[in-house]
């Protein structure tokens, strides 16, 4: 079986900066980390292999510049077999649309893959879209919100996963091939790799993809072939400090009544 | 974990960062500075669980070879996790028992010991089963390796240790979980000009007859670390627990001394950072007077001076790790199979020195700093620097050999054997 295992890095930093004149963030001096929510789906694909009794490949894919191959090599020390990065001047400036293209590409260069497993957002762009784009482009079915997978049947070829809602949690059965969104559980803790992990990292499969690898049209790529534009990237002013209202509740009841109606609000 | 980020990862290979990401978070999950105040004022033996996820981290030994249970890794490597080990605990008692102690110990133990001993107690140890350790000192003193007497006797196939050993760590641990010590005895008449020669290193259990652990001593720092020692009557040991050659001890106990002051030189860079950072936290955000603390000079420049020497420190210490891999990829990691070429062993004993005397007075004189800096507030045990300060003083009045010794070695291998102050 094939699992494959869609990651990104992303800066470090809950303070990012923006070039005033691209609109894109300044990652320039910012350490870089692999995303907490691809992590989590990470390590939900390697939980899942070591659960079954069937020989799975788990491949770690990831679209950016060169230095993203670190978060690959964490990858290979938590527990894939395999690492590949897609990287090349071509694929820059991508929206999520264009990058689900290029990682679809490479998903169809990978060949058949049964399970694929995504981050629900990036902590830098939290659009929750690419997992989604992906499987459309893909064509397979998928869940999103994944917390937990609660049964695997390898040879049926079908999961039962919990799926967070807001008013509580769903289960969901899927048949694959299936992409799976994943959302850390609250009490979600990574698996931390070992020294020998590490070691042993080294001496996995590594490769990098560029757009000789994966072919077709030029301007379907990168900032060519990005939907989207950015128009303004920008920090939201901070909120002020509020009115707290500090009163028994009937008196507070009445205070905020008084307030809204003044505000013109009621 | 502080706000404040003194690591520099540049110059790093990928597989060393990974090293030091999984140490921290490790640390951040189970070894917060909460729990090393509270494992310092509760005393030893030291947690079980801690030791137990220092081995399934594989930090315990990893210089081992493969083939023997370890992971391979360079001195370097060691070093940069051991950098991180004291920076998660400044109380420094994790990186003495299980770095210093078992790692640069421990490491040369398997050099010289027989299948036997590495199965039962070298790779249990490398699993956090058992505690592998040192012990050279003796009631008259330490500093003078040479000048010790405990004695072994040849009875047939055996042979029987008497004498004491003294300020030992980790022998409550040893005796908690199982394990043994080098121990190093005169095997041969004492020789007043060549006091080294019949020196004999044996691996000798924990629980052998004869062995008497005494109570710990109450040591000032490092607390969750036990400190004590033992008496030895009549203990019998097998001839094929002798570590290598008969004769030969003194220059297998100054390889191990080698590996174990890498790994304290190691420790304390990371015990000075983490004080910085820690320090660094409280004197942006502490207002006296109307401004922050770290704007007044007299904070300030002692600040950023300590920084300059760890910075100067951490080079120093890597420097002498790779001269260490030198050695070794000449002499053998495992056993020992060539001599070496590059550099000679009191060359790279001069820069052993030199770090084993710098950094932890560094660490010391740091955690001082920031005492003064934090005032009441750096004196009390809610801050780590009482907790450091008193742990890392152990290193600097002579655990893993006194200052005063490393500036003799230092001065031999600069000015010449000539000027040797006790000749």
């Amino acid at each position: 079986m094939k699992f494959v295992v869609l990651v990104k890095q992303v800066p470090d930093t809950n303070e990012v900066e923006v070039d005033e004149e691209t609109g894109t963030i300044i990652r320039e001096g910012v350490p870089s980390v692999l995303n907490a929510f691809d992590e989590f789906a990470l390590n939900v694909a390697v939980d899942l292999k070591e659960k079954i009794d069937k020989e799975v490949e788990i491949i770690a894919l990831s679209m950016g510049p060169p230095q993203a191959e670190e978060a690959l090599n964490k990858c290979l020390a938590i527990g894939a077999d395999r690492a590949i990065l897609l990287t090349d001047k071509i694929f820059a400036g991508a929206d999520t649309w264009a990058t689900a293209v290029t990682l679809g590409r490479a998903l169809k260069k990978i060949g058949e893959v049964d399970l694929i497993f995504a981050g629900q957002e990036a902590s830098d762009g939290n659009t929750a879209q690419v997992g989604p784009e992906v499987a459309a482009h893909q064509g397979i079915s998928q869940l999103t919100y994944v917390t937990e997978i609660e049964d695997f049947d390898p040879e049926v070829g079908e999961i039962i996963c919990r799926k967070e809602i807001d008013e509580g949690h769903l289960m969901v059965k899927g048949d694959m091939p299936l992409l799976l969104a994943c959302m850390p559980r609250p009490d979600f803790e990574p698996k931390i790799p070992n020294i020998r992990e590490i070691m042993k990292a080294k001496k996995k499969r590594k490769e990098t993809w560029s757009y000789e690898d994966l072919g077709g049209d030029e301007e379907d790529y990168g900032l060519e072939g990005s939907e989207s534009v950015v128009i303004k990237t920008y920090s939201p002013p901070p909120k002020g400090e509020g009115i707290k209202i500090d009163e028994e509740p009937e008196r507070a009841v009445e205070k905020l009544l008084r307030f809204l109606d003044e505000e013109g609000i009621l | 974990m502080a706000e404040t980020d003194l690591s520099d990862e540049r110059g790093l290979t990928e597989e060393q960062k990974l090293f030091r990401e999984s140490i921290s978070d490790w640390g951040e999950r189970n070894l917060p500075l909460e729990r090393v105040i509270e494992m310092n004022r509760e005393g030893h033996p030291f947690p079980e669980d801690i030791i137990q996820g220092l081995a399934d981290l594989g930090v315990i030994m990893g210089p081992v070879p493969e083939e023997h249970g370890g992971m391979g890794l360079s001195w370097k490597d060691q070093s940069i996790i051991e950098e991180q080990i004291g920076y998660i605990d400044p109380s420094i008692a994790t990186a003495a028992g299980f770095m210093a102690v078992e790692t640069g110990w421990g490491f040369t133990i398997n050099r010289y010991c027989n299948e036997e001993i590495r199965e039962k107690y070298i790779k249990p140890a490398i699993r956090g089963e058992k505690f592998v350790g040192i012990a050279t000192t003796e009631p008259k003193g330490g500093s003078d390796v040479a000048g010790f007497e405990s004695t072994a006797e040849k009875d047939g196939d055996e042979w029987v240790l008497n004498g004491e050993k003294t300020f030992i760590s980790g022998v409550e641990e040893c005796q908690k979980i199982g394990g043994g010590y080098w121990v190093n005895v005169r095997t041969g008449p004492k020789i007043d000009e060549a006091p080294h020669k019949n020196m004999t290193a044996f691996f000798v259990p924990i629980d052998t007859d004869g062995l008497e652990p005494q109570e710990p001593y109450d040591d000032a720092g490092r607390g969750s670390l036990s400190t004590s020692g033992f008496v030895m009557n009549d203990v019998r040991v097998p001839e094929k627990y002798m570590l290598g050659e008969q004769g030969k001890g003194f220059y297998y106990t100054m390889e191990g001394f080698d590996n174990a002051r890498i790994m304290i030189g190691a420790s304390a860079v990371g015990v000075t950072r983490r004080i910085l950072e820690e320090a660094a936290d409280y004197i942006k955000e502490r207002e006296t007077f109307g401004r922050p603390l770290a704007k007044y000079e007299a904070i300030q420049f002692p600040f950023v001076e300590r920084y300059t020497e760890m910075e100067a420190s951490k080079l120093m210490v890597r420097k002498t790790a790779e001269m260490q891999d030198v050695r070794y990829d000449e002499t053998g990691w495992g056993e020992k199979t060539g001599d070496p070429k590059t550099y000679k062993p009191t060359e790279i004993a001069k820069w052993i020195s030199m770090i084993k005397y710098k950094v932890p007075h560094l660490a010391k004189d740091t955690a001082d700093d920031a005492m003064h800096w934090l005032g009441a507030a750096g004196y009390s045990s809610e801050y780590v620097f009482e907790t450091a300060w008193r742990g890392v003083m152990s290193y600097c009045v002579g655990a893993e050999g006194g200052a005063n010794i490393q500036k003799i070695v230092i001065g031999r291998e600069t000015l010449g054997k000539d000027y040797v102050p006790y000749k």
